[in-house]
């Protein structure tokens, strides 16, 4: 019988080592800013709207806004301002 | 979305069955293995908006559960430590079971594997005078920590030598300098961009690059074809640029295949172009381009230096114009000997060369653009508004130069003695990284 070893070739990743968890969630979207953040891409706008329209629909005194971030991913000055005006996130790149 | 959840908002994208595991493989490479999300079963971009708004309502009760609710961290699953065993009756057999199984992970390009033992993995790492645990770079798109021991391991797979070690080293800490985000948007791509490797300086001759018929298989590439695949191997491994994953590409390309060739510096009428990246001759460099194409310019007969740029300008305005914010047209221009030598003799400089290349090709704007219907497109760049205010046939009128200026043009002499010229679509600007800094 002969027995082959062979090294692991797979690396660790960087994200996987230094990651961060997930933020907090609110129990309801009553009363909150829902921030819509697209890429520009056909498609995702008209998928971000509908959400938003449905979340209107189920929950009380929501607040929408629509950020067009242009390109993937979304510029860094685009981003910050859709994370200081909302307190939820949702984000299409129609991929 | 992990930008915005790492400010304290929670963040949910909407992503297409398609791309799942690339959205997994996205969390891990970008920091944020438990970001959650929402899957469709089809990708929006060409879908009826009808479509778009059924499967988006189909998915809304997801869609808030993971707005509203705390969410259980994914669980990681990928080993990256330690060593595989595989018992046979013969090494032979026991090198077949490797094969099996580490293709079957798609830790391969699917043609057969050496055996990184620990015995081979040392005599690899003889090839540079790095330790072992030296980290060269995180190599995008994943952002694997790219130690030298890692890279050593791949080369040993793909068949490399101890002193094709530093070349492999070197284009790995190229790409982790490729545009400002490290190409992480670029390199998973749908489209088949791929990086191309080429060598300058003395170590073509020392360790046997082909700068002639330099792409391809076959003997005379046989350093080109393993240094290239030693590359494709840690791009793979330790950049996880596995199909389906990070590389999102719809078709493929042969391209992928990555090969390291090399310029005919011997034939050349100018400085080698690791000079122009402001190398010195006698430094050894590699530079890395990411392609997106590949196009045969042939020349039956043009015998002047104008006749000779001119077809090849004109063979430069295949393909797209990118009308985008960060969209790049660039052409990689491999020129072998037959055009350059007439081109240099007729005392064009290469910087010339190439301005009368970007002069001359042009190509109908309607016709470049049309892959991006303009009605309602929101990715546009401001400087390209203006065509939004014309007709169809008075964009296809305009005449506009392919390449928005001459350093988007790369001239390298490659190639045999024949009038061929090999131009492929690229950018972003190209990375040279020195050699010798990584050799024994």
């Amino acid at each position: 019988m002969y027995t082959l070893e062979v090294q692991n070739p797979v690396a660790e990743q960087r994200g996987v080592v230094n990651s961060f968890t997930t933020s907090p969630r609110p129990k309801s979207l009553d009363g909150l800013t829902v921030g819509l953040l697209w890429s520009g891409t056909h498609g995702g706008d008209v998928a971000l709207n509908t959400a938003a329209d449905l979340i209107k629909q189920r929950f009380n005194d929501v607040t929408v806004n629509f950020y067009n971030g242009n390109n993937y991913p979304a510029p860094e000055h685009i981003r910050q301002k859709c994370a200081e005006e909302s307190d939820v996130v949702i984000g299409a790149t129609a991929d | 979305m992990i930008e915005i959840e790492k400010t304290g908002v929670p963040a949910v994208p909407i992503v297409s069955g398609r791309f799942v595991e690339d959205a997994v493989a996205s969390t891990r490479a970008f920091g944020m293995p438990s970001l959650q999300w929402v899957v469709v079963p089809r990708i929006y971009r060409n879908l009826e908006h009808d479509l778009c708004r059924s499967q988006t309502a189909d998915v809304i009760d997801d869609l808030i559960g993971q707005l509203t609710s705390e969410i259980d961290a994914r669980v990681s699953d990928i080993d990256t430590v330690g060593s595989r065993t595989y018992e046979a009756d013969d090494r032979y057999e026991a090198v077949l079971a490797m094969n099996d199984d580490l293709i079957s992970e798609d830790f391969g390009d699917g043609l057969p594997l050496f055996p990184a033992t620990k015995d081979a993995v040392e005599k690899m790492l003889t090839g540079t005078n790095l330790p072992p645990d030296h980290v060269v770079c995180d190599m995008p798109p994943g952002f694997g920590i790219a130690t030298v021991e890692k890279i050593a391991i791949n080369s040993v797979m793909a068949g490399a030598k101890p002193e094709h070690l530093p070349v492999v080293i070197a284009a790995v800490k190229a790409i982790s300098n490729i545009q400002a985000d490290g190409g992480k948007s670029l390199l998973m791509s749908t489209s088949p961009q791929a990086p191309f490797l080429i060598v300058n300086g003395p170590i073509i001759d020392e360790l046997g690059f082909n700068p002639r018929s330099a792409i391809g298989p076959g003997r005379d590439n046989q350093v080109n074809t393993v240094v290239g695949r030693a590359f494709a191997m840690c791009f793979r491994n330790i950049g996880y640029w596995y199909p389906g994953k990070m590389d999102m590409d719809t078709i493929g390309t042969t391209r992928k295949f990555i090969q390291c060739i090399a310029e005919n510096e011997e034939m050349s009428p100018w400085d080698p172009f690791h000079v122009d990246q402001g190398f010195n001759r006698d430094e050894s460099t590699v530079s890395l381009f990411i392609t997106d194409g590949e196009l045969d310019q042939q020349d039956q007969g043009n015998t002047t230096a104008e006749g000779l740029l001119k077809n090849l300008a004109y063979g430069c305005v295949f393909g797209t114009k990118s009308i985008q914010e960060k969209g790049h047209t660039q052409r990689l221009i491999l020129m072998p000997p037959d055009v350059a030598g007439p081109v240099g003799k007729q005392e064009f400089t290469k910087q010339a060369a190439k301005e009368f290349i970007q002069a001359n090709a042009n190509h109908s704007l309607g016709k470049m653009i049309q892959y991006m219907p303009l009605e309602g497109e929101a990715r546009v760049a401001e400087k390209w508004k203006w065509l939004e205010n014309l007709t169809e046939e008075q964009r296809l009128e305009i005449e506009f130069p392919v390449m928005d200026s001459a350093e988007d043009c790369y001239i390298l002499v490659v190639g045999a003695d024949r009038a061929k010229t090999a131009i492929l679509p690229s950018g972003p600007a190209p990375v040279t990284e020195g050699i010798d800094q990584y050799r024994a």
